[in-house]
C-alpha cells in the first residue's frame, strides 16, 4: 500500500482528467447526500428518478442538436438536460391537475416519455458512440473537462449558498408543512425552489454518475445516516461524510483496479448502509441484554 | 389581532359540522372552544387557519379576508398532534430554532424558560413525552411573536405545574392584546381568562355565552 499510494497521487498531479474527475467526484459527494436528504424527507425520491430519466432525453436532444448545428453553434448537452429536467418538474405539475387520486401516474408518464425520446435521439444521432451511451447510463467521470468541472463547482456553491441562507425555512417545512406555511413562509416558492434545485441537480450530475446511479448517490448515504443520526444536522453530516468516504475510497480503488468509478462507488455506499444496519442491530442487542 | 367569522359552514363531503357559525373577537380577547369529541372544534381552528378552504367573506383577520392574505403573519397554531410522516432525526433544538428566523436572543430564552424545556433541549423528539412534546409545540407557536394564537387541546397530557406554567404564559399574552382561541375540555382551566365560550354540538349548531 505504501509503495503503491503515491502513483495515485503522482497522477493525480500529472494526469489532469483524474484530478477534475475528482474534483467533481468531491462535490457531488457533498451536494448529493445534502440535496438527498430533502428529497426523502419531501418523498421526492420518485421525482428524483423521473427527472433524470426526462434529463437523459434533454441530453440526447442536446447531442443531436449539437451535432447537427455543430458549425453554427456550439451547444452543451448539460444544459438540455438541465432545461427537460426543469420543464420536467412543470409537466409533472401539469398533468398532476389531471389525476386527483393517482398522482404518482404524471411521474410513470414523464419518465416513459424521457426513455423513449433518449432512445429516439441516439439513434437520430450519426456517429454517436456506445461508449458515450454507456457512459449517459453509468456516468463517465473521467471525460469530463474543464468547463464541466466548472459548471458543477459553480452549481455546488450555488446550492450551499441556497441552503446556508435558508436553512431555517428548509427544516421548517420538512418538519411540519402545515405549521411552516402558518407561521408565514412561503411553501410553495420553497417547494418550487427545491424542485428546481432537485433538476438542475440531476442533470449536472447525470454526465458524471450517470441515470442510472444517480438515486445511489443522492439517496443511499442518508438512508445509512438516518438509522443513527439523533438530529437533523448531524443526520445530513454524517451522510456527507459516507458519501466522501465513497467517493474518495472509490476512486482510489477503480484507479488501482481498473473498474469503473460510478459503479464502485455506489456500490462502496451500499456497504456502508450495510455495515450501519449491522451496527445497529448489534447494538439494539447489546442495549437490550445490558437492560436485562 | 381582530378576528370576524361570518356565517361559516363546513361539511366534510357529506356530514355537516359547522353551521352558521359567526362570531368576533377584539384584539386581547379570549375565546374558549368546547364540545365533546367529534363536534368539530378542530375544523373550526382549521378553516380559521386556511388548512381547511372556506368561502371568500366567512373570516377576517383585522379586516382582511384571509383568502386574500398571501403569508400570514404573527399567526401562533398549536395543533391537536402533528403528522410525523418521516423517520428523519430532530432534535427540540432544531424544531424551535427552526421555527424562530431571527438568531436567538433574550425572547428566544424567555419562552424556551417559561415551558421549561431546557431539560429536553438537546433529545431527539421521539425521546419526549407526550407532555414534553406538548411544551415543545406551544414554544414553537410563541416564537413566531403571535398576535392571534390558536391553541387545539394544549393541555392534553401535560402536569398541573406545566398546565400552571401555560396558564401564566396565556394570561401575559392576553395582557399584551394577544387574542386568544383555545379548544380545550378542561374548562376550569381558561374559566378566569375566557371572555367568551364557543360551544358545538353534534349537528353543526353552535351556542356563544360569556
Ligand atoms: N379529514 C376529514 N374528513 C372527513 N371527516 C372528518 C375529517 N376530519 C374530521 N372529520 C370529522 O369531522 C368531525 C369533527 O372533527 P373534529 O373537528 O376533529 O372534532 P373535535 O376537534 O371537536 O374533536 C368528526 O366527526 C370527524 O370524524
Ligand atoms: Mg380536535
Amino acid at each position: 500500500m505504501i509503495l503503491t499510494a503515491p502513483s495515485f497521487i503522482e497522477s493525480l498531479i500529472n494526469f489532469e482528467p483524474l484530478r477534475y474527475a475528482l474534483i467533481a467526484g468531491i462535490c457531488i459527494g457533498f451536494i448529493a447526500p445534502l440535496t438527498g436528504s430533502v428529497v426523502i424527507i419531501r418523498r421526492l425520491s420518485f421525482i428524483a428518478d423521473t427527472l433524470s430519466h426526462f434529463s437523459l432525453a434533454g441530453v440526447t436532444v442536446g447531442i443531436f442538436l449539437s451535432k447537427l448545428l455543430s458549425h453554427v453553434i456550439n451547444i452543451n448537452p448539460i444544459y438540455m438536460g438541465v432545461l427537460f429536467s426543469i420543464g420536467g418538474t412543470f409537466i409533472i405539475e401539469l398533468l398532476r391537475g389531471f389525476y386527483k387520486n393517482y398522482k404518482e401516474l404524471s411521474m410513470t408518464i414523464l419518465l416513459s416519455m424521457g426513455v423513449a425520446l433518449s432512445g429516439l435521439f441516439i439513434a437520430l444521432t450519426p456517429g454517436i458512440s456506445t461508449s458515450y451511451t454507456t457512459g449517459l447510463l453509468f456516468g463517465s467521470i473521467m471525460s469530463v473537462d474543464k468547463n464541466d468541472v466548472l459548471v458543477t463547482l459553480i452549481t455546488s456553491a450555488l446550492i450551499l449558498i441556497f441552503t446556508a441562507i435558508f436553512y431555517k425555512q428548509i427544516v421548517s417545512l420538512c418538519f411540519d408543512e402545515t405549521h411552516a406555511r402558518i407561521s408565514g413562509i412561503n411553501v410553495r416558492l420553497l417547494q418550487l425552489a427545491i424542485t428546481v434545485i432537485l433538476a438542475v441537480v440531476i442533470s449536472v450530475f447525470l454526465e458524471l454518475v450517470g441515470v442510472l446511479l444517480i438515486s445511489a448517490l443522492l439517496i443511499v448515504p442518508v438512508s445509512a445516516s438516518i438509522l443513527i443520526g439523533n438530529s437533523f444536522r448531524q443526520t445530513i453530516t454524517t451522510a456527507i461524510v459516507f458519501s466522501e468516504i465513497s467517493i474518495i475510497t472509490g476512486f482510489y480503488i477503480s484507479f488501482k483496479l481498473v473498474l469503473p468509478i460510478g459503479s464502485t462507488v455506489a456500490l462502496l455506499n451500499i456497504l456502508i448502509l450495510a455495515g450501519v444496519m449491522l451496527f445497529v442491530r448489534i447494538r439494539k442487542r447489546y442495549v437490550k441484554k445490558s437492560e436485562t | 389581532m381582530q378576528v370576524r367569522v361570518n356565517n361559516l359552514t363546513f361539511a366534510y363531503t357529506q356530514k355537516l359540522i359547522l353551521n352558521d357559525v359567526s362570531f368576533n373577537l377584539e384584539s386581547g380577547e379570549f375565546l374558549t372552544l368546547v364540545g365533546k369529541n367529534g363536534t368539530g372544534k378542530s375544523t373550526l381552528i382549521k378553516c380559521l387557519l386556511k388548512i381547511l378552504k372556506v368561502p371568500d367573506g366567512t373570516v377576517f383577520f383585522d379586516n382582511v379576508d384571509i383568502n386574500a392574505i398571501k403569508l400570514f403573519k404573527n399567526v401562533g397554531y398549536v395543533p391537536q398532534k402533528v403528522e410525523f410522516s418521516y423517520e428523519f432525526p430532530i432534535t427540540v433544538s432544531e424544531i424551535l430554532t427552526s421555527a424562530y428566523l431571527k438568531v436567538k436572543d433574550e425572547y428566544f430564552n424567555k419562552v424556551i424558560n417559561s415551558l421549561g424545556i431546557n431539560p429536553f433541549y438537546r433529545d431527539n423528539i421521539n425521546n419526549l413525552s407526550g407532555g414534553q412534546f406538548q411544551k415543545v409545540m406551544i414554544a414553537r407557536a410563541l416564537l413566531n411573536h403571535p398576535q392571534l394564537l390558536i391553541l387545539d387541546e394544549p393541555t392534553v397530557g401535560i402536569d398541573n405545574e406545566s398546565m400552571l406554567a401555560l396558564y401564566e404564559v396565556l394570561e401575559k399574552l392576553k395582557e399584551k392584546k394577544v387574542t386568544i382561541i383555545i379548544s380545550t375540555h378542561d374548562t376550569d382551566f381558561s374559566k378566569d381568562l375566557s371572555d367568551y365560550y364557543l360551544e358545538l354540538n353534534e349537528v353543526g349548531v353552535f351556542r356563544i355565552y360569556k
